[in-house]
């Protein structure tokens, strides 16, 4: 029943414009009026992001996740616990040194195209991603312990690294480390960009792509490989399900409500209000994995390498107001670099930046910005404290742009910071950081485990260490978190580390925890987020009620 | 065809050809002064290591003078060989291919229909016959002009789809999905080109030869359509051909909107992330599209005015 509410309707026009108050259920599995699970019937769910490619060995973008897991699978998953699972693989072993990793697979396994998955095709896959020019970033990140593929009888492989690397697990949980039939990997046109021709062993067939509009997956009737935390098994309950590509939310939402698609991801906070306020629509959100969304701070430069004006910055927001100004309550509070979806988080952070205005401006003080210009700025030795925050264009999301407005408002307010915050186009954002012309550098990572995030971010050699940080003792943790098999310990480096980096070394204010959203009609059924990753889990389980 | 007719014609398509090469060259020189370089956009949001950055630079050929790259990029173009997209990783050839007929699709109808609304407008509504109407008309067609066509778009939708749901939201699923989009492109163009049109109308039937038609008797509407319609066309062709060359700008902005297939979407996507061979590609097709319709335009005139088919 897929009924429009038109009142409502015309409003979604306005939407932008108006400023609603909000309200949103929250949890991973809403209540449906879909009744039992069926098999059958064809559902249409708009997506905000077209996907650069359909290889999932490209994958790069969270917002195409969803896609990635309908027509391939992974040797491991996440379990609702953060724990890493087999799926396709029967299991794995790690050596005592914890450089070889063993790994049973799962017999009586075909590719959509009607391949075998086996021992060679899991090595055919790794030599893939490891040929140069193929994927220099998993090559050169994920896969850099890796030194070689054994197959060690059709149903099992060895995986042998050069120094422990418990993120290799990660990798094999994720869309990179997708199994890919080896005929495809062989014969596809375009392989990199991937396409019909590129098949896996999931519960849909990529059937079309139509560049621009939609992508089409038709349901695979062999089926018989779900991931443990499915909540059926055998061929998936929808016929067809169909992904449309609109990336205007408004129109998204209008979608919806008048019945033309049954679901939407994508959901802004000034939206919320047209679900929640209808009785045919259910509205579902989840926070992501990896890294919260926040500030870094770069310390190789006036005025921030100076540890107390850092300090006096996170002090300088009052969080919780900003966040209610721009997200009306949607928003969920980052404390850390991790985000608390993980299970990594460090809880001890929580309520350690309490906005005290008072304390950033003795900071301030005490590190020479004394004086005041005319427009209220601080300044030392005729130098305004300017602090520039560049966003590129292409990566603008979550009305990040306003929220820096808020967030600029605030330290001006506060203590006289000035935030200069500026929307720029790619090449200028490259160039700013290859100069070292910024201060502020903003950022959220979406990997399923926030270590790897972490290594990019915090470690002197990480690609995106954006903070120029070089400590010593951040990166032994970091090293040291990243070869840690017994989770326990793993949690507990972890725990020190983000302890170091928000608190010790003041290189992150934290703003907030950055999440997915689901609208659908109720007619539909099986609506889950992905576990872990906490972004819209593919079509498997869900079913359209009668 | 005789000499004398080839003439103009070769230097037509020579100077067409000049336009091509100038645009493909300046737009190539304007992203290689853009902020940041080729390595970075391909990089993109993606780990970048010295390591990464020269795997690019070979797998692409930067590592060569920019000067060899230009002519490559020249040599391959006359050729038809357009490259392959950084970010797509597909041959640019294949992904404007198959965008290409949405985007025209859409170009052709919005400009049928623009040119259609603005000839109905003007013509009711030219001289001094119905002020009130006039004034009226002339009115919506100044709020139309001045109106994003984001906005237009979004108004059409949530009424006429989100509401009474006539016109499916998105999509290239026949004719009911182009008739939104189209109007939306249509509505600033037909205000535009009916305030022009209507001007020149007027202006049109304040010369002695409608007087002479009047005094001849001749009914008013023939008069209008007949003698100063003829007339009054000629700015509103030269109008009309540069406003279709501007459309394929304003699909990026529709298509988006409705979630249509069509070049919008990709060269919005190829800017903001630096494909170069993308932006190019558009660039030279876009200029290729200006010459053809100008072109067109000229021959046009021709057809309107006799006075300059004997010159």
């Amino acid at each position: 029943m897929p009924a429009g509410r038109p009142r409502r309707l015309a409003v979604a026009a306005l939407v932008p414009l108006l400023v609603l108050t909000a309200a949103c259920s929250t949890g991973s599995a809403a209540p449906t009026d879909a009744g039992q699970p069926r098999s059958g019937g064809s559902l249409t769910w708009a997506v905000e992001t077209e996907p650069i490619t359909l290889n999932p060995h490209q994958y790069s973008q969270a917002k195409a996740r969803l896609l990635v897991w309908n027509s391939f699978e992974s040797l491991l998953t996440y379990d609702r616990e953060g724990r890493v699972v087999p799926w396709l693989a029967t299991g794995y072993q790690v050596s005592p040194d914890g450089l070889t990793y063993t790994i049973g697979l799962r017999d009586g396994i075909r590719f959509t195209d009607g391949e075998t998955f086996d021992a060679a095709t899991v090595k055919a896959n790794l030599d893939k991603l490891r040929e140069p020019e193929y994927n220099p970033a998993v090559s050169a990140v994920q896969l850099r312990n890796l030194k070689t593929v054994e197959v060690v009888d059709p149903r099992t492989v060895r995986l042998v690294l050069s120094t422990p690397d418990v993120l290799i697990l990660d990798f094999l949980a994720s869309p990179q480390g997708a199994q890919v039939s080896p005929k495809s990997l062989r014969e596809a046109k375009n392989l990199k960009a991937g396409g019909v021709d590129v098949a896996g062993t999931g519960p849909f067939v990529l059937e079309a792509y139509v560049p621009g509009q939609e992508l089409r997956y038709r349901r695979n009737p062999d089926y018989a490989t779900p991931p443990p935390h499915a909540t059926h098994t055998g061929p998936a309950h929808l016929e067809t399900i169909t992904y449309r590509f609109l990336k205007e939310s408004a129109v998204r939402v209008g979608a919806l409500t008048s019945g033309q698609v049954q679901l939407i991801e994508g959901v802004p906070a000034t939206d919320q209000p047209l679900i929640t306020g209808n009785p045919a629509l259910r509205l579902t959100r989840e926070l992501n994995s990896g890294s919260s969304y926040g500030y870094y701070l770069n310390t190789s430069r006036p005025p921030f390498d100076d540890i107390r004006v850092r300090q006096a910055f996170q002090e300088a927001v009052d969080v919780d107001a900003v966040l209610q100004a721009v997200y009306q309550g949607t928003a969920t509070r980052a404390w850390s670099v991790v985000s608390p979806s993980s299970r990594l988080y460090d809880k001890r952070l929580e309520g350690g930046l309490s906005g005290d205005v008072a304390r950033a401006n003795r900071l301030l003080d005490e590190a020479g910005w004394t004086a005041r210009d005319a427009e209220g700025f601080r300044t030392k030795a005729g130098t305004r404290l300017t602090v520039r925050l560049l966003q590129a264009a292409p990566y603008l999301r979550d009305r990040r742009d306003v929220l820096a407005q808020a967030v600029q408002a605030a330290v001006k307010q506060s203590t006289g910071i000035d935030l200069d915050v500026a929307q720029v186009d790619l090449g200028s954002w490259n160039q700013a950081f290859a100069d070292n012309e910024y201060e502020v550098f903003d950022n959220s990572r979406a990997d399923t485990d926030a270590g790897l995030s972490l290594n990019l971010l915090l470690h002197t050699d990480g690609t995106v260490n954006r903070t120029k940080i070089n400590d010593a003792r951040l990166d032994d943790l970091l090293e040291a978190g990243q070869a840690a098999s017994d989770p326990a310990r793993r949690a507990a480096i972890y725990a020190d580390i983000q302890q170091r980096a928000v608190r010790e070394l003041a290189l992150f204010l934290p703003l907030y925890a950055p999440a997915d959203q689901i609208a659908a009609s109720v007619a539909v059924g099986g609506v889950t987020f992905e576990p872990t990753a906490g972004v819209p889990a593919g079509a498997y389980d869900l079913w359209l009620g009668k | 065809m005789s000499g004398a007719t080839l003439r103009p014609v070769l230097r037509r398509v020579a100077a067409g050809l000049l336009v091509l090469w100038i645009a493909a060259t300046a737009a190539y020189l304007a992203l290689l002064a853009a902020p940041g370089d080729i390595v970075d956009s391909i990089v993109g949001e993606g780990p970048d290591t010295p390591e990464i950055r020269a795997e690019i630079m070979r797998e692409w050929g930067l590592d060569r003078p920019a000067l060899v790259q230009y002519l490559d990029y020249l040599w391959r173009l006359a050729g038809g060989d357009l490259g392959r997209s950084y970010l797509l990783q597909r041959p640019v050839a294949e992904v404007i291919g198959e965008q290409v007929g949405p985007t025209f699709t859409l170009a052709a109808a919005a400009a049928a229909l623009g040119v259609l609304l603005a000839l109905l407008a003007a013509l009711t509504t030219a001289g001094p016959r119905r002020p009130w109407l006039r004034r009226g008309v002339s009115t919506v067609e100044l709020v139309l002009v001045s109106t994003p066509a984001f906005l237009i778009g979004i108004v059409l939708l949530s009424v006429l789809s989100f509401r009474f749901g006539l016109f499916p939201v998105s999509g290239d699923q026949g004719l009911a999905a182009l008739v939104l989009p189209a109007v939306t492109l249509a509505l600033p163009i037909a205000g535009l080109l009916a305030q022009v049109l209507r001007d020149s109308l007027d202006r049109a039937l304040e010369e002695p030869f409608v007087l002479t038609a009047r005094a001849r008797g001749v009914v008013e509407r023939v008069v209008l359509l007949r003698h100063v319609l003829r007339h009054a066309l000629l700015p509103v062709v030269t109008l009309a051909g540069w406003q279709f060359s501007l459309l394929i700008g304003s699909t990026i902005i529709v298509e988006q909107v409705f979630g249509r297939p069509g070049l919008g979407q990709v060269v919005l996507n190829a800017v903001t992330s630096g494909d170069m061979p993308v932006v190019l590609a558009v660039v030279t097709l876009s200029a290729a599209v200006y010459v053809a319709v100008n072109t067109l335009a000229d021959l046009a005139y021709l057809l309107v005015d006799p006075r300059l088919r004997r010159s």
